[in-house]
């Protein structure tokens, strides 16, 4: 089988490490660092942490939202050719997606300021990769069936969507306490590029009609576009002679994640509100920023629209030049008027700008003070006592993607146990799934605090069946200062 | 506590047993993408003055390159196929049309011959079939150039009476293409 529909079955099956962006289960588990990622103004109280490099914080998610690689690689006996007929070119919608994010800390850690206890500094370095890919319906279903006897049908070239990218980011947060009910956190990052393609604003259509003058006449009106960088860079250096693919792989990565390849800047807001004693409202938005990409960049265009019937000899003018290439003259034709171009121009990309919210009620422990507090953050609360012993509450989550803002809403309920153990249950509802039921847990033995989030708990039956499924989990040495 | 050992239990439970149904992607090797395409191929159009104008009864013989089945996407993947052919002649004289697939040395590989009677007459609908069911798929992938030839059969002064008499041939290529 041909590597490019090796490749494409692979992505589209998801069997390439697929993830998605959405982690319900750590937004505002505040006893975990890393919530300050999804929410800069967490209300999180530790007095400094360290992230254990490179295990601080993982965080693997996989989405399919309309077939699942059970759908088609089950051994039950059937054509596997039927079964993408059935279940991928007639039963996938273009909102249909496949969406991947993987993101692993390589160094984390955070200080309360000595001379400012209200404000906690947080910062460190995270590896991204993020890819979507959109089912491209018509364009599958040109490419399976064709377009014989389908006079009159236009085929969308607009299905085709898909974007994806590798960086580093680098990033700095304040979280200052206002006061007693607000918390608000903003977090600097200047992105370095590794590599990134984009593919998203694609019209036209491809159509075969009744021809003027031939039995058939076939248009394509196309306004496609793809923008890459990085990959250029790279495939001309693994193609090199001789190259040690290993190396030069390894060499790509840390050269151009530290400042080697694009630069962009970012930044995170966020905030924590408590409207009464025990309701607790928080938001943030997240990666409001954008990306240069200006190194190895190769972009490529298809713009135009050309109808052919064919190669069309009409006497007595079309034999008047005895030179005539009818067949290359149809074929510089087409090329002139759907010319399909490449150049190296740089371009800017908005980062996938995230959004979160929630509100939650606490149970138990004891509430912050109706009033404002002249105290810091080591009176204001005694320190053996917890703000609550469990809550409840519900989230939303909202990412900007290439066929517009997705969402997800979450109830959830969490729970202490002392100070050694805080788990959070949680259901969430999104295109991926109705059934997504998560678990998470952060144990603290001393200084180490160690957690574990899965999202989809129930398609751990049988991954393969799974629309979507998740695990985030981080070792940190942190202290409350009561330890 | 017995919540939290049941609570422990029940994450524990999930993540370890955890499983993937067999899955068979052997099936891969199986998956056959094989588009039927459809494009227009030739059109020629010869007014009846224009035949009445040749010295001669041969009114076109143009011999010119057509790579649509050699080119390599084609040639490799292409499985069976078919040209369908219609011809209209509203001239008052008979008709004969040549049409010769040659090779890159032009060397004749196949010839389809086309006879029309004077008008008034039917369209003539020909398919002509290649693959397993029909003629050699290599007659296809070998031609680079097509000539064609066109005779007079009658005359060279009668003029029909249909409207813009002329002769026209319509033909578009259907093949089922393997693309994996």
């Amino acid at each position: 089988m041909k590597l490019w529909l090796r490749c494409f079955l692979a992505f589209f099956a998801g069997l390439t490490p697929l993830m998605g962006q959405h982690r319900p289960l750590l937004y505002d588990f505040t006893e975990i660092p890393q919530s300050l990622l999804l929410n800069p103004g967490a209300a999180h109280e530790s007095q400094w942490y360290a992230g254990v490099p490179l295990l601080s914080g993982v965080s693997l998610r996989a989405g399919s939202s309309g077939i699942t690689v059970q759908d088609l690689f089950a051994d039950d006996g059937l054509d596997i050719n039927d079964k993408i007929r059935e279940r991928a070119i007639n039963g996938l919608q273009p909102g249909d997606e496949v969406s991947a994010t993987l993101q692993m800390e390589l160094l984390s850690g955070g200080f309360r300021g000595k001379r400012r206890p209200d404000d906690f500094y947080s910062f460190g370095v995270y590896t991204e990769v993020d890819a979507i890919n959109y089912w491209p319906r018509d364009l599958a279903i040109l490419a399976w069936e064709g377009n014989a006897d389908q006079l009159g049908r236009r085929f969308n070239l607009g299905h085709l969507k898909t974007r994806g990218e590798m960086l580093n980011v680098f990033h700095f947060g304040i979280n200052r306490k206002v006061s007693e009910r607000l918390i608000l956190g903003v977090r600097a990052k200047i992105f370095s590029g590794i590599f990134q393609f984009q593919s998203t604003r694609n019209r036209g259509y491809f159509v075969t009609t009744q021809g003027e003058n031939n039995l058939l006449a076939n248009t394509l009106s196309s306004q496609m576009g793809l923008q890459s960088s990085g990959l250029e860079g790279l495939r001309r250096e693994l193609s090199a002679d001789g190259a040690d693919q290993g190396a030069v792989l390894q060499d790509f990565l840390v050269r151009r994640g530290f400042f080697g390849g694009d630069l962009g800047f970012g930044a995170d807001l966020g905030f924590t509100y408590t409207l009464k004693p025990r309701l607790v409202l928080t938001g943030s938005l997240l990666d409001l920023g954008f990306m240069v990409h200006a190194s190895d960049v190769r972009n490529f265009t298809l713009e135009g629209t050309a109808t052919s019937e064919g190669v069309e000899i009409i006497l007595p003018d079309s034999l008047a030049d005895p030179d005539a290439d009818f067949w290359q003259d149809l074929v510089d034709e087409i090329e002139a008027l759907v010319p399909f171009e490449e150049d190296a121009k740089t371009y800017v990309a908005l980062r996938p700008t995230k959004l979160y919210a929630s509100l939650r009620y606490n149970l138990g422990g004891t509430p912050p003070p109706k009033g404002p507090c002249d105290c810091d953050y080591r009176t204001s609360r005694p320190l053996k006592e917890q703000p609550y012993s469990s809550a409840f509450g519900a989230q939303l989550f909202m990412v900007n993607r290439p066929r517009g803002p997705q969402a997800a809403l979450t109830a959830f309920y969490q729970k202490r146990f002392g100070n050694a153990l805080a788990i959070k249950a949680s259901y969430t509802a999104d295109k991926f799934s109705l059934t997504n039921i998560g678990l998470g847990f952060n144990l603290q033995a001393g200084p180490l605090e160690l957690y574990v989030l899965a999202d989809n708990l129930l398609a751990y039956r049988n991954l393969a069946n799974a629309h979507t499924a998740s695990l985030q989990f981080g070792l940190n040495i942190l202290s409350w200062g009561r330890n | 506590m017995k919540k939290l050992g049941l609570l422990t239990g029940v994450f524990l439970l999930c993540c370890l047993s955890s499983c993937v149904e067999q899955q068979n992607f052997e099936q891969y090797d199986e998956v056959a993408v094989t588009p039927l395409l459809e494009a227009a191929l030739l059109y020629l159009e010869t007014p009846e003055s224009e035949i009445n104008r040749q010295t001669s009864p041969s009114f076109v013989s143009t011999t010119f390159d057509f790579e649509a089945f050699s080119e390599q996407f084609v040639a490799e993947g292409i499985l069976e196929g078919s040209l369908i052919y219609q011809l209209e002649n509203t001239t008052s004289k008979p008709l004969q049309i040549t049409l010769e697939f040659l090779d890159a040395s032009g060397q004749v590989l196949d010839t389809e011959t086309f006879l029309m009677d004077p008008a008034p007459t039917a369209i003539l609908n020909r398919e002509v079939v290649y693959g397993p069911a029909g003629k050699p798929l290599e007659i296809l992938t070998n031609t680079t150039a097509l000539r064609v030839s066109g005779t007079n059969l009658g005359d060279q002064t009668s003029v029909s009476g249909e409207p813009e008499p002329r002769f026209v041939l319509r033909s578009t290529a259907k093949f089922r293409i393997s693309l994996t």
